[in-house]
């Protein structure tokens, strides 16, 4: 059996690892059009600023025997053009045609570059989703005093921050109303805009760039609302789009490649990570929903099908963690409704805030106290139901001593999976 | 896989199970030191509704989400089978913490980076501290 992994970060490396469990015979091939080992895309803006540095462990996903060791075969440095799912091979860059019996699609996503800008080709441009991104930032650095970050997601938030510690003059311009948008409503994106500008990140919300301007190299970066920002460089972190170029029409894409509850968008063909469209358990729609937690999971499932262990996946749901200065959030599911329960707590730096509907939990913050974030996350995820205990949801103290005995006994003897 | 077992009825939130788990992991392994000085955190926790108490420690997941969520390997199984996170590549991004379903993992901090702090289930003894500490058969080492 020769199985094939488009992709070498978490989805592709995941994947791997559940065919080698299960069939330790099999051929595995990772393509990727990197250079490196499977790396922590997080970690990103540390290494731009010299916090972590490639010759650190930390800095990768995976030790560096690890290829060896599974015997995965991988082909660094090459680009899949295209794929041909009926006569099940994979044409690369070089021409070189790879035949498959399975097939898994983990090739991730892409900084999103707005066409409606002007003045994108400049030099001084940047976008910060993967390696070779990053180590331009990186490199020109020393060259920049003043940047403009355009959208307040979490890479342009984080790196924000972070180049602001460093001494860099940095605005941050967010179409928005807000900055973390999708991950945060108003009041805890205010306690982030605060931290944000305490360290001297000049934050404009409401407000987009329509233009950039220089000869060469940016120089100006005019806005919608006609202000003009000078600067030496400008970080495009509007958001990520699937890398589906390479697909034929046998693969549906809608957003990202459309797969079923095992992960499958073709006849021995799948697809996992950023790149794929699954069942978002609480907008109850497909989407891509492109982080690192839900890429492993998949990357995992699509593996085990591809070798004939079927795993049905249950869907997932957005979720995220970060910390900027002294304030660390943790959020999950939707952040803001008006027309389901809502419950808020909020007393000094904390903040607790939790959506019901139907007696379900879909949506929560917490920040600066975030220790038990994941028996909300396990709620959610099981659809559990929630009438009795949400009282005690507003508890700083929340834990197990909330829950009735019978329920936490069986949940703490592990009689109920979770 | 044997692990360590919460006998709630038995607890008498005496909180040796912390003294022993912070002792445990400090570098001294002297209880005055451990508690006052190097300001261990403990990986299970005494939580009290009374007449309810009971120590909670990582239940050590077959499929643990911790794992899955960890952005650079930092959590893992060691070859015991137990999840462990290896301090000098964490670097306390917290997405454990999100996805823990028994919210046990707690924030510490090593040099420059955070660090998660969890059971280990005490690679280097037979009986993890907490259970040899417990007077009262309220945490035991079993199958589970």
């Amino acid at each position: 059996m020769k199985y094939v992994i488009i992709g070498n970060s978490v989805a592709g490396i995941n994947a791997a690892t559940a065919i080698r469990q299960n069939d330790t015979q099999g051929e595995i091939l990772i393509i990727s059009d990197e250079q490196t080992r499977c790396y922590s895309r997080p970690l990103l803006p540390n290494w731009v600023i010299g916090e972590v540095s490639l010759s650190e462990e930390r800095m990768f996903y995976r030790r560096s025997d690890f290829y060896e060791k599974n015997n995965f075969k991988i082909l660094l440095g090459q680009k899949v053009d295209s794929i041909d799912t009926k006569n099940k091979t994979i044409m690369s860059s070089n021409s070189h045609t790879i035949e498959y019996d399975k097939l898994v699609i983990a090739s991730g996503a892409n900084a999103i570059l707005p066409k409606n800008i002007s003045g994108i080709d400049l030099d001084g441009v940047h976008t910060l989703t993967n390696i070779k991104g990053a180590k331009k930032l990186k490199e020109n650095l020393d060259n920049i005093d003043s940047i403009v970050i355009v959208g307040a997601g979490l890479i342009g938030t984080k790196m924000a921050y972070d180049l602001s510690k460093i001494g860099k003059k940095v605005v941050l311009v967010e179409l928005a109303k807000r900055v973390l948008f999708p991950a945060l409503d108003d009041y805890g994106a205010l306690l982030i805009e605060q931290e944000l500008k305490k360290a001297g990140v000049e934050v404009i919300l409401n407000d987009s760039v329509v233009q950039l301007n220089g000869d060469k190299k940016v120089k100006e970066v005019v806005l919608a609302s006609n202000k003009k920002i000078q600067c030496d460089a400008c970080l495009l972190s509007v958001g990520v789009a699937p890398n589906t170029s390479f697909v034929d029409s046998n693969i549906l894409i809608d957003k990202g490649i459309v797969v079923d509850d095992t992960m499958k968008a073709y006849d021995d063909c799948y697809a996992c990570g950023d790149v794929a469209s699954i069942y978002d358990i609480v907008l109850n729609i497909k989407r891509p929903i492109p982080i690192l937690p839900l890429a492993a999971k998949e990357g995992f499932i699509a593996g085990l099908n591809a070798c004939g262990v079927e795993t049905k996946f249950k869907g997932g749901f957005a979720m995220n963690s970060i910390e900027i200065g002294n304030t660390g959030f943790i959020s999950m599911g939707i952040v803001e409704s008006d027309n389901d329960c809502v419950l808020e707590f909020k007393k000094d730096s904390e903040y607790r805030k939790f959506i019901i509907r139907d007696n379900k939990l879909i949506g929560v913050i917490l920040v600066n106290n975030v220790e038990k974030a994941g028996m909300f996350n396990w709620m959610i995820e099981k659809g559990f139901d929630v009438s009795w205990i949400k009282d005690a949801f507003l508890n700083s103290d929340f834990g197990w001593k909330y829950f009735d005995k019978a329920f936490r006994v069986l949940r703490l003897d592990r009689k109920l999976k979770g | 896989m044997k692990l360590v077992k919460i006998n709630e009825d038995n607890c008498v939130y005496c909180h040796l199970c912390e003294v022993a788990c912070k002792t445990e992991h400090s570098e001294s392994k002297d209880i005055i030191k451990a508690v006052k000085k190097e300001n261990v955190l403990s990986r299970c926790t005494a939580e009290l509704n009374y007449p309810y108490s009971a120590s909670i420690m990582c239940r050590h997941c077959d499929d643990a989400p911790c794992i899955f969520a960890c952005q650079n390997g930092s959590m893992h199984k060691d070859e015991r089978g137990y999840v462990v996170v290896n301090p000098n590549t964490c670097v306390g991004c917290w997405m454990c913490v999100m996805v823990c379903p028994y919210g046990v993992i707690k924030q510490g901090k090593n040099d420059m980076w955070g660090l998660s702090i969890k059971c280990d289930l005490c690679p280097d003894r037979s009986i993890p501290a907490c259970v040899e500490a417990c007077p009262n058969e309220a945490l035991t080492f079993e199958e589970l």
